[in-house]
């Protein structure tokens, strides 16, 4: 291990250990607004397993959200089931999911695959409305837990077994086949990768952490109904959030979700009216200015300084 | 020799077109077959029939005895056939080692699954195709010649036991032409059967053991170089015919 990489994990602990401790001595407002930021963590982190690393550029993530969030609640609500047991049906939903669907989806490429996610969302919606024991059109109200901290630990654990899964992704065979498929599938092909089946534990994995961090939201909101658990701008967020950090690096997604999580934060708080529009400006600068993410900034800054923006900027013609 | 590899009345066709017409031929054990013909022959088809990327509309193909014709291309990396492109194909994000390692951790038996015998394994490939310098570029920086050199080191990392060459030297100069046939010289002598493709009439002749000749998609001849060279339809077909 070299210096700098010891100093990286070094960095990453004491941030961990930090945020395990911050509910200690935080108001109400700062832990809810870290359950939020942790969980968009996860779904960023979610994303970039099959979007970052495999390169499939994912809209129908936010049914595996929504497949967690309702495993959870027909679970306790209408069977009665522990919360964890809820969650085992939520991630079991999402892996299903992905298999059914990943395996006529993923054989798309590029815009095709993205617009045929596209629409997932939205069928898996309007099919929830009609299932009886997902409580139609009206949703679920789950039995209420006022424990902000133990959801709080609960969101952050998640995100450390996600970020972890990732890490070992740069270092193991299937993590390098997943890449290989995302630099060249043909390529990969001809090479031994098994490439659908690699896809799909791509769109299996990425589902399952998902699934798990709409399953401790359904918990901790109490409600939810088919169109706020399908959202398709939540996937939108995701992909947002992954782009802006770093796709196919470990930490970017996590790096992503929460400056942007902050940023939001303080322009829905200070500006109100114009947050959508402030927000879409950081969005088209982040893309202009570091088309790869913060990750690579942080990689490159020292070697080209400011120079690295202008480049950018020049690529882009503008 | 005994053949490795067997291709049967093998044709393809998109919509209208016949890109290879009831093509027979085989490969033998160690053996160096050329493939030569002009411009949309079929030469890359046909490799990418027998590699896997493509599937043949009739005719069978057969890999140490067994029927490999409707195999999936991963399954066929695996069971030994190892090709390169004629339009490289990198994984540009990647350095040039871990394109290489792509190889060794997966291709022939399916390959190595640690990650740090497979870089071990790939170095050497590397060094075997005079890359060994490059191995922390990351692809997309490499110019021409050395990105045919890529093609070849990730293909060889796979430890195949045919290699399908598809132009590897097109766009060479003398030089790095003479480097190439060494290469796959070396490469034979490891107990490899190569098919290569090849623009190049004079490097091939000096290289291959028999010569295969397709045109529009027919094969048109098959024997020892020098008596192929001389064959007055392969001629025709290089040089059009001498009076209509």
């Amino acid at each position: 291990m070299t210096a700098s990489r010891l100093g990286v994990v070094v960095a990453v602990v004491v941030v961990v250990a930090v945020l395990a401790a911050l509910p200690l001595f935080s108001s109400d407002v700062i832990i809810q607004f870290g359950i939020n930021a942790l969980l968009l963590a996860v779904l960023a982190q979610g994303w970039n397993i099959i979007g970052g690393y495999t390169g499939y550029a994912s809209f129908g993530n936010s049914v595996f959200y929504g497949l967690g969030s309702y495993g959870v609640a027909i679970a306790m609500v209408q069977w009665n089931l522990p919360f964890g047991v809820g969650m085992i049906f939520g991630a079991a939903l999402a892996v299903a999911f992905a298999f059914l669907l990943g395996v006529p989806v993923l054989r798309l490429k590029g815009h095709y695959f993205a617009i045929a996610t596209l629409g997932l969302a939205q069928v898996m919606s309007a099919i929830v409305s009609n299932i009886g024991i997902a409580g139609q059109n009206i949703g679920l109200v789950l039995p209420p837990l006022n424990n902000d901290h133990l959801f709080y630990e609960l969101s952050l654990g998640l995100l450390v077994i996600a970020t972890l899964t990732v890490f070992w992704l740069t270092r193991s065979r299937f993590g390098f086949g997943l890449i290989a498929i995302r630099e060249n599938e043909e390529g990969a092909s001809v090479m031994g990768v098994n490439t659908t089946l690699y896809k799909v534990l791509a769109f299996a994995l990425s589902g399952v952490f998902t699934a798990l961090a709409g399953g401790i939201h359904a918990y901790w909101i109490t409600f939810l109904d088919p169109e706020s658990a399908f959202d398709i701008s939540l996937n939108v967020k995701m992909i947002i959030m992954a782009v802006f950090g770093g796709p196919g690096t470990v930490l970017g997604p996590v790096l992503g979700a929460f400056v942007l999580s902050a940023v939001s934060e303080i322009l829905s708080s200070k500006v109100t009216n114009l947050a959508g529009l402030f927000f879409g400006v950081v969005v088209v600068a982040a893309v202009v200015l570091m088309p790869r993410g913060v990750a690579d900034v942080m990689r490159q800054f020292r070697r080209t300084g400011w120079r690295y923006f202008a480049e950018n900027l020049r690529a882009h013609r503008i | 020799m005994s053949a490795i590899l067997e291709v049967k009345n093998v044709t393809r066709r998109f919509a209208g077109l016949v890109a290879v017409s009831d093509i027979s031929f085989t490969l033998g054990k160690n053996e160096i077959l050329g493939v030569i013909g002009p411009n949309g022959a079929g030469k890359t088809t046909l490799v990418s029939l027998i590699s896997g990327t493509l599937r043949p509309t009739s005719g069978e193909i057969f890999f140490e005895g067994s029927r490999i014709t409707h195999l999936a291309a991963y399954r066929r990396a695996r069971l030994g056939i190892g090709r390169t492109f004629q339009i490289m194909r990198p994984f540009p994000g990647l350095s040039v080692l871990d394109n290489v390692a792509v190889g060794a951790l997966f291709g022939h038996g399916s390959g190595e699954s640690d990650l740090a015998k497979a870089r071990e394994k790939a170095r050497a490939q590397l060094d075997v195709v005079g890359l060994g310098k490059f191995a922390s570029q990351r692809a997309e920086e490499l110019g021409g010649p050395n990105r045919k050199r890529l093609e070849l080191a990730k293909a060889l990392a796979m430890q195949p036991k045919v290699l399908l060459c598809d132009e590897v030297m097109a766009g060479l100069n003398l030089v790095e032409i003479d480097e190439v046939i060494e290469v796959l010289r070396k490469i034979r002598a490891s107990g490899i059967s190569i098919l290569v493709i090849e623009h190049v009439i004079k490097a091939i002749k000096k290289l291959s053991d028999r010569l295969l000749v397709l045109h529009h998609g027919n094969k048109i001849a098959d024997g020892p170089p020098d008596a192929v060279l001389s064959n007055s339809e392969v001629i025709e077909a290089y040089l059009g015919s001498r009076r209509a």
